[in-house]
């Protein structure tokens, strides 16, 4: 015989629910279909619920962008950072290989791919005022590039590679520029990347000039 | 590239990290977000909200909770600060009940008997009685019985007590069945009504 009324159920109901089951509730259950349809109810709200909790909503592709243009403004990210240290690690073959290629390039006066990239890049017009936390790195590198050349057998192929450094400097300042104003531009970061890879080739092959000159 | 090596690049500020650690979490944040919001702009704007507090404070981010957690539980923060903003009155835990109108205690109307939701309720049913949730009801039901956290969990998120909780949460499910009984008369009495527009025509 039930213990206790429809009026007293609630009582029991928060516990029950938790797991708690009090003989007085569990008596009561057995004899009233109201409480019972009740607590079955609540049971079928919480199976719901589970199931709910186990689909996933997928977000639209723009939030990643729209994020990484926050995180580009406020300085919590750089989009280079992966490449640090790119210049110094690699490796004398490629360092020799780069250096080759620039040599033939040069000296079939193919200094093209700068300047095709420079022509590519006239839509990037304006002041040559900006700096990125990059310059610094590849001004460090700069510095010991051309502190390590010393006069070789063909001072041609070294001024133009001195000559092409300086262009891709202009370009590098363009393009941050560029990038500044508009950081969401896929088109501008990859230019700006680019530019930079350009100017850690150049700089290979000068450093790579002063090392074989000793 | 592994999460862990993730958090580390990303600790210094490397976008592929920053991104790795999205695309691993995204989808369970902005779930979350959809959840206790109902509107997917909103969603969107406080899952954007959620990855930027996350990406501020990575550098402090030590391991001593699992990287998920702590995401989660900033996540939930950042929603339930929103929630606050909008009704400030309403989402305070201690203040969201709904007290029985003579009594000044917890109602205790069971709905109607010969109402069953068992076998006519559906995720999207639940879906529109959880938007019409108070948002301290709301918050606590998400987090338990969706989400799955434990009550001492959501106690420590939303500065309460386990037994605050506990109470929230069960009448958040009282109240959601009532909504959904209120559904399924509204769902009855329009097809009553379609029904006997049909017999009316047919006459």
């Amino acid at each position: 015989m039930a213990t206790i009324g429809c009026k007293d159920f609630p009582d029991y109901l928060e516990p029950w629910m938790e797991g708690d089951r009090h003989p007085d509730a569990l008596a009561h259950l057995r004899d009233c279909p109201r409480c019972r349809s009740l607590v079955e109810d609540l049971k079928m709200i919480q199976t719901t619920a589970q199931e709910w909790g186990r689909t996933e909503s997928e977000p639209p592709a723009h939030l990643w962008n729209s994020l990484r243009v926050q995180l580009v403004q406020e300085g919590l990210i750089h989009q280079q950072s992966k490449r640090r240290g790119w210049l110094p690690s690699l490796p004398r073959p490629a360092l020799a290989g780069a250096y080759l290629a620039a040599v033939i390039a040069v000296a079939f006066g193919l200094s093209g791919p700068v300047n095709q990239r420079i022509n590519r890049a006239r839509w990037l017009e304006g002041t040559q005022n900006s700096t990125t936390p990059l310059r610094a790195q590849f001004a460090s590198a700069e510095m010991n590039a051309t502190t390590l050349s010393v006069p070789d057998s063909n001072p041609t192929v070294t001024a133009s590679l001195h000559n092409n450094l300086a262009i891709v400097d202009n370009y590098i300042v363009l393009c941050e520029k560029s990038v500044n104003e508009e950081p969401e531009n896929e088109l501008a970061r990859d230019y700006l990347f680019e530019a930079y890879q350009q100017k850690a080739d150049l700089l290979a092959q000068l450093s790579e000039r002063g090392g074989s000159g000793r | 590239m592994p999460e862990v090596e993730a958090i580390r690049l990303a600790q210094q500020g490397d976008a592929a990290a920053f991104e790795r650690l999205y695309q691993l979490h995204n989808r369970r944040v902005y779930s979350l977000c959809l959840r206790m919001v109902g509107n997917t702009a909103e969603a969107e704007d406080l899952t954007q909200e959620a990855f930027l507090q996350l990406f501020r404070k990575i550098s402090t981010f030590r391991g001593e909770s699992a990287f998920s957690t702590w995401l989660h539980r900033l996540s939930v923060n950042v929603v339930l600060m929103r929630l606050r903003k909008k009704s400030a009155a309403e989402t305070s835990l201690e203040e969201v009940t709904e007290p029985d109108e003579e009594s000044g205690g917890p109602r205790r109307d069971f709905g109607a008997p010969d109402l069953r939701l068992t076998g006519s309720i559906d995720r999207l049913n639940l879906q529109r009685a959880v938007e019409q949730l108070p948002p301290g009801y709301k918050s606590v039901f998400v987090l338990h019985d969706v989400q799955g956290y434990e009550h001492n969990e959501i106690a420590e998120i939303m500065g309460c007590s386990i037994g605050n909780s506990k109470s929230q949460l069960h009448k958040a499910r009282m109240r959601l069945r009532e909504l959904l009984h209120e559904a399924l008369r509204d769902k009855a009495r329009e097809e009553r009504k379609a029904a006997g527009g049909s017999l009316g025509a047919e006459d």
